[in-house]
């Protein structure tokens, strides 16, 4: 069993955080890839982020509101 | 008006569209009509021979049918006019004429040229009206503000007439833009010459009025209702259209460049007015249908000159023969002789009635006691008090209700957790993901005009989905049909052009340039068409559009550029540029509820900026008056006046120069037109120093302007000459660069010590060591 991770994405032109509107899966839902896991927002857009891999949802460090850097890992899937 | 009545009105309107015109001809030519002398000393371009067209034209549409004509229509103007007057009723007829600038012409006619009925009267108003505009007098239809080549009258249908080549394809674009929105049963004409083929903005005109949205994506199926009324005279003024200027061997296939239906293009002979009424009438019917736009390309021919300077060298005596020998009015009249319409006697009584008419009108309008001239006054008010309307006209109702609850859309749900205020407890600005941005108020105004004013229109470039580039209007896609909130094409021309067309016509546009720097492929749509029309209608009508431009940065020399002086410069344009979210949505919901054009210039470096000087940005709705200045710190040593972004440079010099000593007073102008100097004056008053601080270059800019008025008006107050400091006359170099191009703190505080405080010791901190002088020498 692989564990991929879910990461904040680079998000363009010097925006080096983004925060979390919606968590739309939680630890034990089982995911497939490209299905949206969670809601992220920066000023200028709302995004779904989608997951990496088909699999389980074993990990998810982030909240609801929560600002987040660049690059940080939000979730982990045992794929 | 139906059968050989009809045919008969038609044969008589051309004939007194030619007398008309032949007496403009010969005040120019010989000083005089008649036994009238007249000096006419302003423009006659002139249609003689083209009359078939304009009568043609406008025997086809109603009053409602709006028609935007070109510095040539006079005839099509007197077409139009004279077309309403057969179809509007007596009581219609004096409510227009009674209401028409207090009364000032009708008494003027029923003095000079009075009439058996109504329609007589109105006839005589109609050519009063007309011919006293074109000597610019107080009862011309536009009060002396158009002249010949600006004239209109909207009661009976005709809409700005317009001396910019083509540019009333895109404004009438705009009035079918709104009249679809608005569901109505009627047509927008624009009325152009071959030559207006050449121009970009009648191309961007076209794209836009066949836009696939309107057919795919608009709730109300259908295309614009724009007829491209082109009269085709094979001349623009010396050049040839088909043959050595244009790439179109005939102008009609233009249309199928643009659409798979050829914009149901058609080449029409213009010399016969029953083929043009013919062909107007079946694209008025496709229009109506939603299968617009359409193109005519109507053949004609004009005898007169381009203008009365024109000699001519351009044709032969041979081709003025050819044509002469089908001249519409004689061809006309001979075929209705020859179908036993009209016989000879009664042909000749109608040129004897209109001739006679025409003298008594020429008389009126040239004697100073019926048609008086325009005085200035003491005060000039007579012209300046026409720039601007200074007020504010509600809605009749409500707009229908929105797409979805507007608190479950992402960024309304967002904005509510955020804080309204910038700072958190211990007084640090807060994340703009965590509080209230510039972006965030400017959407809340805007949003809340939406929701309660259905003369609101969005659009612009990317404005739907992607928010408008900056996400200023992320979230607004979820509420609004698209006829509320749309994407235009990448046509900064037909998006200014449209919006004008749209807001004479009852709308409330409010327009996206996605860069300030875009305001060139826009230049005259708002520099001559956005500012000029209130003043130029004499008042009568409004253009009450905002136009949202962001000002960039790291984005280099076509994408950096602070052109709010362009604004300014130009007579007619409110101008603001807000520094604060509290600001932001203040101006902006007062630009929204303006009836005057407000051009809203936007710092892409303050979209994330939060509050720093309010405690909160109100959630309601609230109005800053456009105009006036704010005082951002108190200070006792010197103020300092900034334009927009100059604001947080400014402040953070205040904060090193404090440790110093030395206290500044900091205002932000956040208007640049109007601008109300008195707190200002009284800022210079108590420290008789001033630095004026923008990003946008130096020369001619706006701080110029300011600083030069401040110093007439505290003359005395002052200690030392005022200074600017603005960005150097360069190009934006890219963003590693911009330290030594916008100016910066240690620049601020540079220009303060050295020449406002006189500190000789002062060793330079900033990027700026440069000789000015010799710089301003070399032009740079
Ligand atoms: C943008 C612009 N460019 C140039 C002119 C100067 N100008 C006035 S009329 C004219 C010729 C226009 O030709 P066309 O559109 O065929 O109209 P016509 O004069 O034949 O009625 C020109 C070049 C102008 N008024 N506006
Ligand atoms: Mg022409």
């Amino acid at each position: 069993m692989a564990r991929v991770e879910l990461k904040m994405p680079e998000l363009g032109n010097e925006i080096t955080e983004a925060q979390i509107d919606a968590l739309l899966k939680e630890v034990g839902d089982r995911v497939s890839e490209g299905e949206e896991i969670i809601t992220i927002t920066t000023p200028k857009v709302t995004m779904d982020l989608e997951a990496p891999a088909s699999g389980t949802v074993v990990e998810v460090f982030v909240e609801e509101d929560e600002i987040v850097a660049v690059g940080a890992v939000l979730a982990v899937i045992e794929a | 008006m139906r059968g050989p009545g009809a045919l008969i009105e038609a044969l008589r309107q051309m004939t007194v569209i030619r007398a008309f015109e032949n007496g403009i001809a010969s005040l120019k030519s010989k000083g005089g009509y008649g036994d009238i002398a007249y000096a006419y000393r302003g423009p006659a371009h002139l249609s003689i021979g083209q009359e078939a067209a304009a009568v043609g034209a406008a025997m086809a549409l109603t009053p409602e049918d709006h028609i935007f004509g070109s510095h040539r229509s006079h005839g099509e103007f007197l077409a139009k006019g004279l077309s309403a007057i057969q179809n509007l009723g007596d009581n219609a007829l004096n409510t227009v004429m009674e209401s028409h600038g207090g009364g000032v012409l009708l008494r003027a006619v029923e003095t000079r040229l009075p009439a058996e009925n109504a329609r007589g009267l109105a006839e005589n108003f109609l050519l009063m009206g007309l011919l006293s505009e074109i000597f610019m007098r107080e009862t011309g239809f536009n009060g002396g503000m158009g002249g010949s080549m600006h004239a209109f009258f909207t009661p009976f249908g005709a809409y700005p007439n317009n001396a910019i080549v083509g540019a009333s394809a895109g404004i009438a674009t705009g009035a079918g833009l709104w009249m679809k929105s608005q569901g109505r049963d009627s047509i927008a004409v624009s009325m152009t010459g071959d030559g207006s083929t050449g121009c970009g903005p009648v191309w961007e005109a076209l794209n836009f009025a066949g836009m696939a949205q309107f057919e795919r994506l608009w709730e109300s199926r259908g295309f614009l209702p724009v007829l491209f009324f082109f009269t085709n005279n094979f001349y623009a003024m010396g050049g040839q259209t088909g043959g050595e200027t244009m790439a179109w061997d005939r102008l009609a296939r233009i249309g199928a460049g643009l659409r798979d239906d050829a914009c149901h293009a058609e080449t029409v002979d213009g010399t016969n007015p029953l083929a043009v009424a013919d062909a107007v009438q079946r694209k008025r019917r496709l229009l109506l249908d939603g299968r617009g736009p359409a193109i005519l390309d109507v053949e004609c021919y004009r005898f007169s000159g381009h203008s009365t300077t024109d000699v001519n060298a351009y044709r032969t005596k041979d081709e003025i023969a050819a044509w002469d020998a089908i001249d519409p009015i004689r061809s006309y009249r001979d075929s209705l002789v020859t179908e036993g319409i009209l016989d000879g006697a009664a042909a000749d009584a109608i040129q004897t009635e209109v001739d006679t008419r025409m003298k008594a009108v020429f008389a009126a309008a040239a004697d100073p006691e019926a048609a008086p001239p325009v005085r200035l006054g003491d005060d000039g008010a007579r012209v300046g008090g026409k720039m601007f309307a200074d007020s504010e006209t509600p809605p009749d109702g409500g707009p229908p209700e929105p797409l979805a609850d507007p608190g479950k859309v992402a960024r309304i749900r967002q904005n509510a957790k955020k804080s309204r205020g910038g700072r958190d407890a211990d007084g640090e600005p807060l994340s703009p993901l965590r509080a209230i941005t510039l972006r965030d108020g400017l959407f809340e105004a805007v949003l809340s005009a939406l929701l309660s004013d259905p003369r609101i229109m969005i659009y612009g470039e990317e404005c739907r989905e992607w928010g408008g580039a900056f996400g200023v209007y992320r979230g607004l896609s979820e509420l609004f049909p698209h006829d509320r909130v749309f994407n235009a094409p990448i046509s900064e021309a037909a998006i200014v052009a449209t919006a004008v067309g749209a807001s004479m016509e009852g709308g409330r546009p409010v327009i996206e340039l996605m860069y300030a720097d875009f305001i060139g492929r826009a230049g005259d749509e708002l520099f001559n068409q956005l500012a000029k029309w209130r003043a130029m209608s004499n008042g009568s009508l409004s253009v009450p559009v905002v136009v949202r431009c962001s000002v960039g940065s790291r984005y280099g020399a076509q994408h950096s550029q602070d052109w709010s002086g362009l604004a300014a410069h130009v007579p007619g344009l409110k101008v603001i540029y807000p520094a604060t979210p509290y600001d932001a949505k203040g101006l902006m919901a007062s630009a929204l509820a303006s009836d005057d054009p407000v051009i809203v210039f936007e710092s892409q470096r303050l979209y994330d900026q939060v509050e720093l000087f309010r405690d909160a940005v109100p959630n309601g709705d609230y109005r800053i008056p456009i105009g006036a200045p704010d005082i951002k710190r108190v200070g006792g040593d010197v103020t300092v006046l900034t334009v927009g972004p100059a604001l947080y440079p400014a402040l953070e010099a205040a904060r090193s120069l404090e440790t110093r000593g030395v206290s500044l007073e900091v205002i932000d102008a956040r208007s640049l037109v109007p601008f109300d100097y008195g707190p200002v004056l009284d800022s210079v008053s108590k420290t008789g120093r001033l630095l004026l601080v923008s990003e946008a270059c130096e020369r001619g800019g706006f701080t110029m302007t300011l600083s030069s008025n401040i110093t007439r008006f505290a003359f005395d107050a002052l200690k030392v000459p005022p200074r600017t400091l603005g960005s150097p006359n360069w190009i934006v170099p890219g963003a590693d660069l911009e330290y030594g191009y916008f100016p910066q703190s240690p620049d601020i505080e540079d220009v303060i010590l050295t020449d406002l405080m006189g500190d000789t010791g002062h060793s330079r901190k900033g990027a700026r060591r440069w000789d000015d002088l010799a710089l301003a020498r070399s032009g740079l």
